[in-house]
Formats: C-alpha cells, structure tokens, sequence
C-alpha cells in the first residue's frame, strides 16, 4: 500500500481534519484510483475507529472528528467515484418524525452514517411525511432512517410509512427506525425493515440492508 | 486578572465547627495530661520521662505543652515515593489529598479462581500487590492477609517480600515486632540504594497499633522506635470500639483514639524531629446484637469524619477508613456499605484510606471487594473534585455558537473537555438493554471477577533492581534462620 494511503487512514484515525484534502489530492495525483483511495485509506481507518469504539476505546467525540475527516475526502472523491460508475456505500435518508422535536440521538446517526461512509440527507426535527415522501422521490436514499422520541410521536413513523405506500415508493427504500420508546415489535408491527437500539447499530444495519 | 474573588476546589465538607474542633482537641490534652496512658516499655517511658512527662511506673501522662511540641514538629506535607521512580505512583500527602488502598491481617481470603474463602496465604499476596498496581484509583498497597502458611513469627517478612516486586506503589508495612520490621527495611532499603537514599526518597510507610483504651504497647513502640531511628514514615493507629474498648460517643472514641495516636506521636517526634507521622485509626461500632466491630457501620464513617477534622485541624495527616463492609459476599450489602465509606471518606480529605477490600467484618480480604471500590473511588473522586469556573468552562460563547436547537457533539469544546470532565467507569454498566441482554445479562461482580481475573492474567508491574532481588532472597534465608534458634 502506498505511503500516502496509510497516512491518510492515520488521519482518519486522529480525525486530523485539516491534511484529509491535501492528502487526498496527493493520493489521487500519485495514480491511485478513486476507489483505492477509498478502499485502502479511508475505510481502513474508519474500521479501526469502528473497532476501537466498540471495545471502549475511543469515544464519541473523537469518532465524530474521524467521521468528518472522512467526508473531508469524500467530498473530493463522490464525484470521481459517480462518474466512473462505482457503487458507494448508499445514500441514507434521515429525519425526526412530525410533531417530535428531539434530534440529538438522530444527529448522532447521521454523523455515525457519515463515518461508514454514506452520503446522508438530513431533513432535521418535525419533518411531515409528504416531506419524507418527496425526498425519497429526488434523494433516491437506500436507506430512509426515523426517529421519534415520545411515545406520542412515534405513531407518526407508521403514517409516513403509509404515506410511502400511497405515492407508490415504499419498496424503493429500506426503512429503519429508532428512538426511546422504539422496539423491534413496533418496527415488525408498522412494516418497517429493521430497528437499531443506538446509533452506531443503526450505521450497522444501514450497510446490513443495503448488502443484503 | 480577578481580584478579591474565592475559589472552591471541590466539593466543601465540614461537620466539625472550629469552636467544636477546639474543644475536642482540649480534651484530648486533658486526657494526656491528667489521665494519661500505660505505657509497656521501659525505653520509651525513660525518653518521655527525659522530654519531661509525669511518670509513675508504667503510667505516663504528658503535659500539653509537650504535645503541643510534638504537634509543631510533624509535617502536614511530605512524600512516600514510587520504588521505581514512577511520578504516577507517588503519594503527596497534603491538605486536600485524599488516597486509598486495602488493610492488612484478614485470616481468610476469597480465593481468586474458585471465589471460595479459605486462610490467606502465601501465594495470594502478590496476586494482591498486581491488582493493587493496576487499579487506577488504588494509590497504596497492603496485603489484605496475614500469612497462614509460613512460621508464625514470619508472616509480614513473607507479605512485604510478596508484595514488593509486585507493585511500585507505595506499601504501608505492618509487622509483628522490631525483627521483622528489620527486615522489612532492608528489601526497601536495598531498592532505595542505601539508608541515606530511602531518607530522601522514603519507599514504604510502616504501620503500628497500639491498644485501646490508653495503652501503648511493647511491640508497636518497638516498632516505633525502628521506624523513628530509620525515619520510616509511620501510621500510629488505634482501633477502639465504641461501647466497647471505648466511649459508646462519637466524640468520646475519637477523643480517645487521638490520646493513643499522640501519646507515640509524642515519643516519635521525641527521637525524630520532623518524622512523617500519620494518627489513626480505624473508629468503629460494637455491634450490640452480634459482639463484632462493625466495618459496615455508617458509625464508622462518622467517626473517621470527626477524627480526620481534628487530625487537620492539628496539622496532622491522618490514617483514614473505608471501602469495607460486614458483608461475607461481593453483594449489594458490600456495595451500599463500602461504596458511602469511600464516598465519604473521599469528601473529609483523610489522607490515606485503608481497608478497601475487607470483607465481613475484617475476617476475609477480597480482592473483588478492592476492584468493586476503585470504581467507587473513581465516582467519588470525580463528584469531590467539583465543579470548576473560569471563561473557558462558563461556556458563554459555545452556547451563543449553537443556539437554539443546535448540538454540541461537534464542538471543539466538546472535544477540548470530554475526557476531563466525565467520569468513565470501568464496571458499571452503561449500554442499553439489547447490548446488555448481547453480553450475557452480566451483573456487577460478574465484571468484577472477570476485571480481577483480566488484571491478573495480563498486568506487568515494574520489576525490582536485580540487587533487590538478591536482598531478599538473603533477607529470607535470614529470617529462617532467626527463627529456627
């Protein structure tokens, strides 16, 4: 592996965001291909970062930081990548659902989304089902991700799933859900396709469905 | 640049008033002067009878401005130093500096791979002195046994040559008389480089115990005065039991127990000027159902609360108490008992804690117990360390910054104090039920055991100079020998 490569899995790993630019550059002037670059710098990296999190080493902060340094060099390589019609990771799609303005919990799965390399969508907190609707529609996310924190605002991940059906998408996209209140019955029992117990599961089982 | 403004370092504790703490301390001198104290050695009544205290016989009772003097020369600061040079493991005993590790002398022990209780012996004291070494929040060590399976005379030589090589931090050394508190010093002495290094950079801390009520005994002055003439940093603690070897009052026992602690306080700072001396001791209950000396009683951190305040209110530091419980398993009982005890000794600032670990009422040494309460420790010290003000921690710019519906896993902020401001505990159990359910529903001492087991299975500590090595070999060749005649 070349030199730049590993220094640019050991900046995703010390989330040093300020060389991921330079360095990507670098690699792609020295004849890496963009998907190299992807597959022998980046992603090493963030499995280490993924690994080192799980066991209680590194936390969240710090994986956030390696997650942005991250998108600093996919910003450069998407392009290159879509243009030579290379497969990414996916596209996930997320939001809070309407009537629900908790956000912490879904910000740290898009951001966890972002360190396994996804593009994410963002639609914040309140987000009306005909707002998830079109979005599918122009994202074309594989992954739609909701999040509801009260009791009382979960139901509305059943409307929005309902709202997909009836505009004729549902089947475009895997659906996840999550929250406090959320369980695995409730995602069987609404016809979502998987539940995450916490944010970095949810990164998980965003890939899981994807492959699968 | 503040001007006329106060700054809390931590959290305030203080039970005692000033009025209350002079008064305690004036009775203290009141029992020295008129009551006095037994004392069974014939050498030490002649050095105080010379300092000028009123002997009759073995009777020696100490006019105050004799104590007063002593109290003058002891130091409130001072150093016991990591044998291997490591800054971490230093102790800095001073005004605000509280420290803990286990106690010495339980008969039993829970055996670490079958977690049963049987007699200590020889071979557990090292696993002790590894899990001491590795416990972050573990500052001293004690072997937390007496050894069952040596010749009786030889128990502590046997503990410090166990637990020496198997841990740089600081021991605190009890001993049976001035022959094995002689060898003692030879294994720390040949790793410090010689008499004149161990004074400079003191290695150990021995440990005596006089008898309540009022008597100091011919073994612990014997000691005593070995650790004087060495300039040992030395703990003088009694152990009375209120109701029983002394006043059923909080303010009676911890009276009492300053009156032991200062009468060989007073004979210390007598032969050694300035010698690092730490008053005890260990203040507890008498169970009036069950005759024992409780170790679980909220009693005993009461008591050690009071008698820390007037060991600092007299400069002195002072030889604390906690972390044990009466329980006889690693159950809910040892966690509510040794978990407030930390706390609590944590909030007074008692310099050095002793007895984490001791279960059922100081009868078996557990090192689950030991590993169960760095974690308590670790709590405790993050809650007493308090909470900081200055620009940077206020926070004012970093909340502008983020606003309304904002969030603050990205900030540098976040990133700058993550670290420092949480505690991150190492057995207490964070993760949300499916991860939980995942690990294999694992309980509290579960984590422990496999903490324990885990420390014991990969910790290196330090090793000792190869001359250190060959010293004790000697030492014990010798004390075989001793005790053969």
């Amino acid at each position: 592996m070349s030199e730049t490569l590993s220094k640019l899995s050991t900046a995703i790993i010390e989330g040093n965001l300020e060389v991921m630019e330079g360095l990507t550059q670098q690699a792609l002037e020295e004849g890496n291909e963009a998907q190299e670059v992807l597959n022998e710098g980046l992603m090493p990296g963030m499995d280490h970062v993924g690994v080192e999190f799980k066991a209680g080493n590194m936390f969240v902060p710090e994986v956030l930081r390696s997650a942005r340094a991250m998108q600093a060099s996919m910003t450069i390589l998407r392009p290159i990548l879509a243009e030579s019609g290379v497969e990414l990771a996916g596209k996930v799609l997320l939001g809070t659902v309407k009537g629900d303005l908790h956000d912490i919990g879904k910000n740290l799965v898009s951001m966890m989304c972002e360190g396994a390399g996804f593009e994410v969508k963002d639609l914040g907190k309140d987000v009306e089902p005909d707002t998830f609707v079109e979005e599918v529609k122009n994202f074309e996310p594989n992954v739609l991700g909701m999040s509801a924190l009260l009791t009382t605002t979960m139901r509305a991940m059943e409307h929005t799933i309902k709202s997909l059906e009836e505009a004729g998408v549902r089947d475009q996209v895997k659906i996840i859900i999550g929250g406090a209140p959320v369980t695995q019955a409730f995602a069987d029992q609404i016809g979502a396709d998987g539940y995450a117990s916490n944010a970095a599961s949810a990164a998980d089982l965003a890939k899981k469905l994807i492959s699968g | 640049m503040r001007a006329n403004y106060q700054v809390n370092s931590g959290v305030r504790f203080q039970m005692l008033s000033d009025d209350q703490l002079q008064e305690i301390f004036e009775s203290v001198l009141h029992v020295l002067e008129y009551t006095g104290l037994e004392v069974h050695h014939e050498e030490s009544v002649s050095i105080l009878k010379e300092a000028g205290a009123w002997v009759d016989g073995k009777r020696v009772r100490l006019p105050s401005h004799m104590v007063r003097r002593a109290l003058e020369l002891a130091p409130r600061s001072f150093t016991v130093y990591a044998r291997d040079g490591n800054p971490e493991h230093d102790i800095h005993i001073g005004p605000g500096r509280s420290h803990f590790g286990p106690g010495p002398t339980c008969p039993n022990f829970i055996d670490v791979e079958s977690l049963e209780r049987r007699p200590y012996v020889k071979s557990d004291v090292p696993l002790v002195a590894k899990v001491v070494d590795a416990l972050p929040n573990i500052d001293f060590c004690e072997s937390l046994g007496t050894v069952n399976d040596v010749h009786h005379d030889l128990g502590a030589t046997y503990e410090f040559a166990g637990m020496f090589p198997n841990t740089s931090k600081p021991i605190v050394a009890w001993s049976y008389d001035k022959y094995d508190s002689e060898e003692i010093h030879k294994i720390a002495v040949a790793e410090a480089g010689g008499q004149e290094a161990f004074e400079l950079r003191p290695n150990y801390i021995h440990y005596c115990e006089p008898l309540s009520p009022l008597v100091s005994t011919q073994d612990a002055l014997d000691k005593l005065i070995f650790a004087a003439n060495h300039r040992v940093p030395l703990i003088f603690t009694p152990c009375p039991i209120a109701g029983g070897t002394a006043p059923i009052t909080a303010a009676g026992i911890i009276i009492q127990a300053a009156a032991e602690s200062w009468m060989g306080l007073t004979i210390a700072q007598t032969l050694q000027p300035g010698l690092p001396f730490f008053m005890g001791g260990v203040l507890s209950v008498m169970d009036m159902s069950n005759m024992i000396l409780a170790y679980g009683a909220p009693e005993l951190s009461l008591f050690m609360a009071g008698i820390t305040e007037l060991a600092h209110y007299v400069g002195l530091p002072l030889w604390q108490t906690g972390g044990c419980t009466d329980s006889k398993a690693l159950d809910e009982q040892a966690a509510i008992e040794g978990s407030l005890s930390v706390y609590f000794s944590a909030l007074t600032g008692g310099d050095l804690c002793h007895d984490v670990g001791y279960t059922e009422s100081a009868m078996t040494g557990s090192v689950f117990q030991l590993a169960m309460m760095d974690e308590a420790i670790g709590y405790s010290r993050r809650i007493t360390r308090g909470i900081e003000v200055n620009e940077e921690t206020l926070a004012v710019d970093v909340i502008h910054n983020v606003g309304p519906n904002g969030h603050y896993l990205r900030e540098q902020h976040t990133r700058d104090h993550y670290r420092s401001e949480f505690f991150y505990p190492n057995l207490c159990d964070r993760r949300n039920y499916e991860e939980w359910e995942m690990m294999g529903k694992q309980t509290m001492s579960d984590r422990v055991v496999s903490r324990v087991q885990d420390i014991l299975a990969t910790h290196e500590p330090s090793p000792i100079k190869p001359e250190t090595e060959k010293a004790i070999e000697d030492v014990l060749a010798a004390a075989e020998n001793r005790v053969k005649e």
